[in-house]
């Protein structure tokens, strides 16, 4: 919420007319100029911003620094494209600007759009951030547009002159399918100020994105946030308690490293026949004390979006050999078991296939020793969540 | 505590006179092309520190011993002197302009403007020397600016102590500070005692 003064200088000269920012470069400044004013009106409404162009005739304020984003709206329209940037006398009159601005509490900034190649040298640009530091005033460079040789190194040179404890940014923008706007709201230009203006920024980018927020839970906090906070407290308070089951499940596992050397070793010699992985199964279940505990985790892990990815991985490339060989498919699953040796997971896949093995059991007219059974069961466990339907349909004609 | 003064210390304490530095606004001094922001409001102690700069000292910016520090106080004062103690090695400032009740002073300005009264001063590294004010000027003082344009070849200015001789009064220079406006009444601004039940006259 600080309270600030912003000038943006805005390049309308003839480089401005090229198409490679959609739809051509004036428009896309336009936009960004937009959403800055926006952002910065709702960060603290004391804040002031004005607008003024570097080419055409000559620099030419088209406001003052002003509260009012009517104003500032109205002024971008009927800009016309024409002339050459003369970046040195645009920030020269936006700090003259800024320091006729009525309210002296104001930081003053300065935000130049530097879309044409520069004609100043060097030494003019580090004289001219010098003298913007000596005044505390901060500057905030976006290099888009043209590429010419010496662009990049002359705006730096400059942003190093004027920055003074990190309040100065530069944005490098290369043409692209992105907006220069959506570029721009992920840059400190905006989040530095914080909540305020990063809420608006966000939202902004969920409206012109059209719909793909980015927030953690798909929801705008901005439209909703007892959702949004909602759905926060509750992923905080499962991870705490996945996090408390795993310390806890990694304690037995370490106490009962001992017995599952042994099953370790069966994984290894009994690579086919579903009876093995069926009595080592029996072997761990007996290992495991808390088996509802791990049921719980299963439970957990299914609701939640994220398991490991690599899980993921091996799971959508055992589903593929399910439908070749059920027993290159226990080979890979007991890989698994031995790869992911952490109490969670090993956990998971026991209480899993120990769980579904005995409501199997308890079904009318299924064996469990039936291999199509074991099948389904192995093929089952390592679907986790995403693609069990898929696959429960052709098992399920197997079956029958 | 040596003095330094060549009059005998025991008729008056010399510290309780450059107290002024209690009836200065802290939170709202700033100053411009320092190097370090903030560092300006440690050279603002009792005059027994004076020396003492282990919590940092004012220095500008490289190649630029330009300094401009904006001092407002808590109520106005009168103001008899003013000490400034510098940095070794000609980072001493060598020139003082002083401009009163105005805000937002910044370097351009501070340039054109006439100044309310100039010192020439010397390298005092060990704050001995004050420079006294044309009284009548200060005498009602709600902030004052101090501008110092040069200093003696350093490549940087360093401040480590400024200090001001003089009263306070109980004035207070600022104006309207909880007045509420209103467009239209609003009722739950207006209660009585009556409606808040601390009168007599409650009937159950």
């Amino acid at each position: 919420m600080v309270l600030e003064a912003t000038m943006i200088c805005i390049d309308n000269s003839e480089w401005m007319r090229n198409g490679d920012y959609a739809p051509n470069r004036f428009q896309a400044q336009a936009d960004a100029v937009n959403i800055i004013c926006g952002a910065k009106t709702q960060s603290n409404p004391e804040n002031t911003v004005g607008v003024l162009t570097m080419a055409g005739k000559g620099v030419r304020v088209l406001v003052t620094p002003t509260s009012d984003l009517g104003k500032i709206l109205a002024c971008m329209h009927g800009l016309e494209i024409g002339g050459e940037m003369n970046l040195a006398a645009g920030i020269q009159v936006a700090q003259l600007a800024l320091k006729h601005r009525q309210n002296k509490k104001q930081q003053q900034r300065i935000i130049v759009f530097a879309g044409s190649p520069i004609k100043h040298d060097k030494k003019m640009l580090e004289m001219i951030g010098r003298k913007l530091k000596k005044n505390s005033v901060a500057l905030d460079i976006v290099d888009f547009g043209e590429e010419d040789d010496g662009k990049p190194e002359k705006l730096e040179a400059l942003l190093s002159a004027v920055n003074n404890n990190d309040t100065s940014h530069i944005v490098h923008v290369p043409a692209g399918p992105n907006a220069l706007s959506d570029v721009l709201i992920n840059t400190p230009i905006f989040t530095r100020d914080g909540e305020g203006g990063s809420g608006f920024a966000a939202a902004a980018a969920a409206a012109a994105a059209g719909g793909v927020s980015g927030f953690d839970f798909g929801v705008d906090p901005n439209l909703d946030p007892e959702l949004a906070l909602a759905l926060r407290v509750s992923m905080e308070e499962e991870r705490a308690r996945q996090e408390a089951a795993a310390k806890k499940a990694a304690e037995e596992a370490a106490k009962e490293k001992g017995g599952e050397q042994q099953p370790a070793s069966q994984d290894t010699t009994m690579t086919e026949g579903p009876s093995a992985s069926a009595s080592e199964a029996e072997n761990k279940k007996d290992d495991l004390m808390d088996d509802e505990n791990a049921l719980l985790q299963r439970a957990l892990a299914m609701s939640m979006d994220d398991t490991t990815s690599s899980h993921d991985v091996r799971d959508t490339d055992m589903s593929e050999a399910a439908a070749d060989d059920p027993d290159l498919q226990l080979a890979l699953q007991l890989s698994v078991q031995d790869s992911a040796k952490e109490g969670n997971d090993v956990s998971k896949l026991l209480a899993d296939q120990s769980f579904v093995s005995s409501i199997l059991a308890t079904l009318p007219g299924v064996d469990p020793n039936d291999p199509s059974v074991k099948d389904l069961l192995a093929s089952m466990q390592n679907q986790s969540e995403q693609k069990k339907d898929e696959d429960k349909g052709p098992d399920g004609d197997e079956k029958k | 505590m040596a003095c330094m003064h060549d009059h005998s210390c025991e008729d008056h304490d010399c510290s309780s006179n450059w107290s002024l530095y209690k009836h200065i606004d802290l939170s709202k001094v700033s100053a411009l092309n320092e190097a370090v922001p903030g560092s300006v409001k440690s050279v603002f102690k009792a005059w027994e520190q004076r020396l003492n700069s282990s919590e940092g000292h004012l220095e500008s910016n490289d190649g630029d011993p330009e300094l401009l520090v904006f001092i407002p106080f808590t109520s106005d004062v009168k103001i008899k002197s003013i000490s400034v103690v510098g940095g070794a090695d000609g980072t001493s400032p060598s020139k003082l302009r002083v401009f009163i009740n105005r805000e937002g002073i910044d370097f351009s300005d501070a340039q054109s403007m006439q100044a309310v009264q100039e010192w020439d001063l010397v390298e005092n590294l060990n704050g001995a020397l004050e420079y006294q004010t044309r009284y009548s000027k200060f005498q009602s003082v709600g902030n004052i600016t101090l501008h110092f344009p040069d200093n003696f070849g350093g490549d940087t200015t360093q401040i480590h102590y400024i200090g001001f001789k003089g009263e306070a009064t109980q004035l207070k220079r600022d104006v309207v500070a909880t007045i509420v406006y209103e467009l239209m009444p609003n009722p739950s601004d207006h209660k009585t005692k009556a409606e808040s039940g601390g009168g007599l006259s409650h009937i159950e």
